[in-house]
This record gives structure tokens, sequence and C-alpha cells, in this order.
């Protein structure tokens, strides 16, 4: 853009405004209905400072997120397949069809019904919608990928298998990237109409109440939020974007700015796909609140950011200390890349990761003061022991204390943080239940610490796995993902949790793939996928047994 | 033994859809042997491909038999260029390169030096993480190029690889094929519009007709090895067997022309 274009960009909002608030003060609009901007600003910065936009907001995009998934994850699955198989979109498509051009929103009623007024109703209503919406889209992009794409890689010996996963879903990404973007959308025009209709809180009930007492200021400043909303989300998407179908996105990213590139390396930073393990104990003890009584969205949001503020500053901080004590050089796998390739400097990631515990210590407070102090102690526990990890003269993780701790904190402490934030309460039941996830979380580190075992041995940093030496080390990986799945056994045999959570079991066959890789080989470089394997298995495993607690609630007990 | 034997005998290909049917193929006889680099010209149209994708295993044939027969187990079969290039838009130049070896199975550690002596190879080392949006049609014939030689198969099918190439760069890669063929013996069926480039490359040519495509003329080319693509252009014996092939291929030409206008309903 030329400057005179920015600037007149920048300057026909502003006159805007100017002359709906002169015509205000001149009496030419009625003050009532038309709040002059500043008293609308006024009016949103005391929503915010009050904390009840940020619930409102937080409720309605947990609504949305939940909602969204829950369509689009079957819908992108089922959509594939009838792309692929003819059966299926035989079977399939007329259904879609039929159902795809109703307003959505007229199913509420519906689903209220049969699910309650409850939360159970909002969410599916959302699912239902971006459902059909996406399974159709994707459908068709499916379809629209070159037939000579295909010829090429049989030519080169690529079999059903080969073809889904290297010609059928990355020639259809931009299709399917474009149709949850279509669904994000319809799920927060959604969210809003969904609210104004049955709800106690969120954005869209802000609104219908202000309306409902004619505060038009807070109307308008609640819209605000939504614009917000909507302009998070595209910025969100396009991130997304970037890294679903870089081939697409590559004219653009090299037009990044330089504030994308700082936010984008901070990002990075932190290790975001390493939050799973922060995430999935959260939604556990959730899910079993849930399935003793009730659930506070907003309590449940509260703790997943502390959780995950919690463990980005653990990160932070274990990057710092292991670059000072160079553990992590250059080249090796892994670790601290931003710190590495000198994108930050030290200081900057230990003020980072520092800001970051101050995030989540300020909301276990607030939720301290809304729960009770057991969230105090475990608050401070957390930090202290993610702080000294690497940090200070007793580092746990260099003395082979690294699995315990995060056994400990990863698993029940923070299940049984998120069940008593919900319900004020800690039964023996919760604690056991956070076992599984407990032992499956060790094992990633684990499985960390057994493919750096070499070059931890070199640089004298003592981990359970150079204790234990390469043979110890193996049987101790073993033990952690057989214990997992006996854990769950048991549990359910013992009445602790219900039979759904067995659902857990479905990942057995990641395990297997993961013990063997790791018994057949010892060099970092091929040792490599045993780590992400091990994530994965940690967030399917749990997210099984959450589906697992709530099911519970529907299911009949056996 | 790194070559492969083809042999196709009366092989007949016909496409039918709703318009009708076209035979492409028809009482097709071909065969070449281990470790020849043979050539095939032909008219527009006149089932060069065909033949190609029928050997590929990707077209099945009506009638007649098509082998391809390699010996060694560890090696593919058969491996392919295509005219267009048929490179991958959602792969980077290198993981478009080392495709053929992951399905192979090879793994990333396995296929990195293999890939980057194939970018080398081709002139395209610092494309390695480029996508192919950011490259030129000639560039991406290149990767396809490289793609199937780092496959590595016993019998290697061209179907017009340096067709869209500028004269530079196929005089290049021309003797890069040159150099790897006599280096490794390997076996390549090589389709091409041009009679130099078949006389400069070729063992053989074979001269197709016009569409239904069977095999009208064999000529073999005597130049000995290793071959100057320059000098060979000044040799008699080149332009005599230029006038050989053209002087059948042109008839076939104007054949496959006046078939084409025909079917357009001129
Ligand atoms: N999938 C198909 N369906 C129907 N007809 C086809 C199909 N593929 C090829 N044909 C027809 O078969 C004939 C031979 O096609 P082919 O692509 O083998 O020709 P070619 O010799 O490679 O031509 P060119 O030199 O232009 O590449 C053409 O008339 C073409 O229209
Ligand atoms: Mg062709």
């Amino acid at each position: 853009m030329i400057p005179r274009d920015r600037a007149l960009s920048l300057l026909s909002p502003i006159a805007l405004l100017l002359a709906w608030e002169g015509a205000v003060a001149l009496g030419w609009l009625n003050r009532i209905f038309y709040p002059p901007p500043s008293e609308v600003l006024v009016t949103l910065a005391d929503l915010a400072a009050s904390g009840q936009l940020a619930r409102d907001v937080g409720i309605s995009l947990l609504r949305v997120i939940a909602g969204f998934l829950l369509g689009a994850v079957p819908a992108i699955a089922i959509g594939i397949l009838m792309g692929i198989a003819a059966p299926v979109r035989a079977a399939v498509r007329p259904l879609a069809a039929a159902i795809y051009p109703i307003p959505k929103i007229a199913l509420l009623p519906l689903i209220i019904v049969s699910l309650g007024i409850g939360e159970a109703s909002k969410i599916a209503t959302i699912a239902v919608s971006v459902f059909f919406l996406v399974v159709l889209n994707v459908a068709a992009s499916v379809m629209q990928v070159d037939p000579r794409a295909f010829e090429v890689a049989r030519s080169f010996g690529a079999r059903a298998r080969e073809l889904f996963w290297t010609v059928a879903l990355p020639g259809s990404m931009p299709g399917i990237m474009a149709s949850i973007k279509l669904g994000v959308g319809y799920a927060l025009t959604l969210i809003v109409g969904i609210e104004f209709v049955g709800a106690n809180d969120g954005i869209g009930r802000l609104i219908w109440q202000s309306y409902e007492v004619y505060a038009i200021d807070r109307m308008v400043a609640a819209l605000i939020a939504v614009a917000l909303i909507g302009w998070l989300a595209t910025v969100a998407l396009d991130e997304a974007e970037y890294v679903l179908v870089p081939w697409q996105a590559t004219s653009v990213r090299i037009r990044e700015t330089r504030m994308q590139h700082y936010a984008r390396t901070w990002w990075r930073a932190m290790r975001p796909w390493s939050y799973t393990a922060a995430i999935v104990p959260v939604l556990l003890g959730s899910g079993i609140a849930a399935a003793a009584g009730t659930v506070d969205l907003w309590l449940l949001l509260l703790t997943l950011i502390g959780s995950v503020a919690i463990q980005g500053g653990t990160n932070l901080v274990n990057d710092y200390y292991d670059y000072q004590k160079g553990t992590d050089q250059p080249g090796s796998i892994g670790t601290g890349d931003a710190l590495l390739q000198g994108a930050l400097t030290p200081r900057q990631v230990l003020i980072g990761g520092i800001a970051a515990f101050g995030v989540g210590a300020s909301i276990g407070l607030y939720l301290v003061s809304v729960s009770g102090p057991l969230i105090l102690w475990i608050g401070i526990i957390s930090v202290a022991v993610g702080f000294f990890y690497t940090a200070g003269p007793f580092a746990l993780a260099y003395h082979g204390l690294g699995e315990l701790a995060v056994f400990i904190f990863m698993g029940p402490m923070i299940v049984v943080g998120a069940y008593y934030v919900q319900r004020r309460d800690a039964p023996l039941g919760v604690i056991l239940a956070a076992l599984p996830v407990g032992l499956l979380v060790a094992a990633i580190l684990h499985a960390n610490n057994l493919r750096d075992l070499d070059g931890d041995r070199r640089s004298g940093k003592r981990t359970l796995a150079t204790i234990l030496g390469r043979e110890g080390a193996r049987i101790e990986l073993y033990a952690l993902l057989i214990g997992a799945y006996v854990a769950l056994v048991a549990l359910v045999a013992a009445g602790v949790a219900p039979w759904p959570t067995l659902l857990g079991l479905l990942t057995l066959p990641v395990a297997v793939r993961l013990m063997r890789i790791a018994a057949a080989e010892s060099e970092p470089g091929r040792l490599q996928p045993i780590v992400p394997l091990a994530a994965q298995l940690h967030l399917q495993t749990g997210v099984l047994m959450v589906a697992g607690w709530l099911l519970a609630l529907v299911l009949p007990r056996t | 033994m790194r070559a492969g034997t083809i042999s196709v005998t009366d092989l007949q290909v016909t496409f039918r859809s709703r318009q009708g049917s076209v035979a492409a193929l028809a009482q097709l006889t071909l065969h070449v042997r281990a470790g020849e680099l043979a050539c095939i010209v032909g008219p527009s149209g006149c089932g060069k491909t065909t033949l190609l994708r029928v050997l590929a295993g990707l077209q099945t044939a009506d009638a007649g038999q098509a082998h391809v027969q390699a010996t060694d187990p560890a090696r593919p079969t058969t491996g392919m260029v295509f005219q267009n290039g048929g490179v991958f838009p959602w792969y980077t130049v290198a993981e478009n390169v080392g495709y053929g070896l992951q399905m192979r199975g090879f793994t990333p550690a396995q296929r990195a030096p293999l890939v980057r002596r194939w970018l080398a190879e081709i002139g395209l080392e610092r494309f390695a993480t480029a996508y192919p949006a950011q490259l030129s049609g000639g560039m991406l014939q290149r990767v396809g190029l490289a793609r199937a030689f780092a496959y590595d198969p016993a019998v290697l099918l061209m179907d017009e690889p340096f067709a869209a190439l500028d004269a530079q760069n196929r005089l290049l890669l021309q003797q890069t094929l040159l150099r790897q063929w006599e280096g490794d013996g390997r076996t390549v069926l090589f389709v091409t519009h041009g009679i130099d480039e078949a006389l400069t490359l070729g063992d053989r040519v074979y001269v197709m007709s016009a569409r239904p495509g069977r095999i009208i003329a064999t000529v073999d080319v005597p130049f000995e090895r290793p071959r100057d693509a320059a000098a060979l252009r000044s040799d008699p014996r080149f332009g005599a067997l230029y006038g050989e092939i053209w002087s059948v291929l042109r008839d076939e030409v104007a054949r496959a022309r006046t078939a084409e206008l025909a079917e357009a309903g001129v």
C-alpha cells in the first residue's frame, strides 16, 4: 500500500467514529439507541476489568472449539472415505445432502429435547452443523485430486496405503483447509444464535441480555468482542494453513512481517506440540468431574490455560539452563531450537519462561479463591518442580528423577487439581484413575532419554536411562507402557473407572510399534520416531479415556 | 545385473468411452535387449505414451503380451519419467526426488545422500526445499528425471523427458543420461519427437505408425560409444539415417493429421 492509501484506510473509520460521536453530542442521534464510541469504550473496559468479558468470550470459544472438533474430525475422516470409496459415497451422500440445507439452528429445539438444555445440546448443535458442511466439501475436494498424480505414484510402486498418505490426503488438503475455514466461520455465527436462546453465559447471552435491558452500549461492546474473536480465528486458521498446506502458502510466507516472525519464533520456542502433555490430564480430571456431576466450562478453561502456561514456562526455563550447562549442542535432536539457532537470546528465553510462570501463578491464585487451598499447594509445588527441573544445584532431570517428577506432576497431580477445581474434593479414586496417563507421560520423557542416551552420557547428564544402561532403559520403557494398560484394565476391573474407558486399549498397536522400534534400534537418528510415537500414545490414550468417562454418562452401566 | 529386457508381442489397446472407441495400439511388436538404449519416434497421438503405460503396469492390454523381465529382485522393475514431469505439487523438490526411494522403503537418512547426488546432477541443489509452484516447466521436467533415476529401476521408461527443456539444458541432460547409462548399463526405452535426439542417444530407433500405433521400421544406429552429441552431427552417416527415418515418418505424420481432422468433423 502506498502511504496515501494507508492513511486513507486508517482515516475513514476514524472519521466515521468522530462523526458518530459528534452527532450524539449535538443531539442528532439518541444516546440511548446509538451510544457514542467513547461510552462503548468505557463499557468495554469495565466489562474487561470485571472479568465478565473474558468469562463470556472464553465460554463461547470453548463451546465453539468443542463443537467444531466433534463435528469436523469425523467429517474429515468420513469425507475422505467418501471421496475414495464409491460405496461409502453412495451410502452417505443422500443423507448428508438432505440435511445439509436445513438451517441448523432449526435443529436446536430437537437437540434440546434429546440432550437437555445444558452444554451438551449447544455443543451438539454446532457439531452437527459443522459435520454436514465439512463432510460434503471434503468429499468433493478428495474427488478433485488430479488422477495423473495417482498414476505417477503407482508407477513408483505405491499401493493403497501409500496412495492415501502421499496423494489423496495431501492432494485434497487445500480443499479440506477451505472446508475447515468455512466450518469455523459457521460455528462462530451459530454460537451467538444458540446462546440467544438457551444459555446463562457466553457472548451471545451477553448480547441478548443487554438488549433485554436496553443496555445498547454493552451490546456494542460485546459485538466488538465477537468481531475480535472472528479476527483471531482468521489469524489462527491462516497459521494452520501455513503448516498444513505449505506448498500453497509459500507466496504468502515470503511477505511475512517482522511482527509475525517474532510471534512465530516465540510460539516455536515454547514447543506447543508438547502441550498435549499438559492438556490431557486437565481434560481427564475435568472429565471425571463431569461424570460425577457437572463441569464449569469457565473453570475448565482457566485450568487449561494455567496448566499450559506452567508447561510453557518449564520448557523455556529448561531450554535456558540446558543451554547454559551445554547439554544441548547445535545439531542435537529436538530441544531448544530457537536458542540453538540464535533466534532468541538466552536472556529473552529466561524472561519469557518466568513470564509464563507468572501467568500460570495468577490463574492459580484465582482458582484458589474460587475452589480451595489444595490448588495453592499444587500450584506452588508444580512451579517449583518445573523451575528446578534443570535449574539450580540439584537439577531433578540430571539426577535420574525426571521420570518420577513428570509422572507425579503431569499425572495424578494435575488430574486431581483439575478435578478439585470443579468439585472441591480429591478422592482416592481420581488419583488412581490418573495412573495410566501418568505412566504414559513419563514414557514420553523416558523415550526422549533413551534416544539421547549416548549424548547425555558424554555430557555427564545423569538420567534414569544413563543410570540403568541401555538394556535397563529399554525394560523401563516397556514397563511404563505395559504398566499403563495394566493399570487401565485393573481400574475398570476394580470398578474405579467405568467400562467405556477401556477405549484406551485401542492404542495398543501404537505401543507395540513403539516397543518394536525401541527393541531394534540404538542409534539416535533411528530411535527418533519413538518420541513422537510416545507423545501420540499419551494423547490418544488420554483422549479415549476422557471419552470413556463421558460416555459412561449416557451408556448403561454393567 | 541391473538391466532388464522388454518383450512386446501383438499388443493391442483400445480406449472405450461413451463417444466411441479409440484403437491406440494394434499389433505392436517390439523387443529390447538387456542394457540397450532404444528410442521410439512416432507422430503425435500414435500411442507412445500408452505403450509406456502398459509397460509400467498402469494400463491393461486388450490383447497380446507385454513383459518386462528383470533379474535383480532387490531393484524395482520399471520406473517412468512422465511427459509432463508428473511432479507432486505438495512435495518439495527434494521430497519429489526421494519419492521413489521412499516407496522402496528407504528411511529419510538413507534417502538423503542419494537425493543430494541427483539434485546436483540436474543442477537444482539450491532448490531442494522449494515447492514445484516456484519452478519453471523445464526445472520440473528435470525433477521428474532425477526422481526416476534415484529410484534406480532395471528398465527406465522415458516419455519425451527433454521436450520442455531449452536447447542448452537438453544437451547437458542428454550427456548426463548417456554418462549414467554408459556407467550402469541399464535398459532404457526413450520416447522422443526429435529424430536427431533418437540418433544421438539410441542404439536403435523404432518408428511407429499413425494411430493405431505399431512399429513400422527399425533402424540400427552404428555410432560408437562413448558418443559426443555435438560431433555426431557432422558425421555423414547421421544425415543419411536422419533422411531414412524421416521418409518413413513423414507419411505417418500426414496420415495422423488427416485422421485428426476427420475426427474433428472438418
Ligand atoms: N485414458 C484415455 N482415454 C481415452 N483415450 C485415450 C486415453 N489415453 C490416450 N487416449 C488416446 O489414445 C491415443 C494415443 O495416446 P498417447 O497418449 O499414447 O499418444 P502419444 O503417442 O503419447 O502422443 P504425444 O506424442 O502427443 O504425447 C490418442 O488418440 C489419445 O487420444
Ligand atoms: Mg505422449
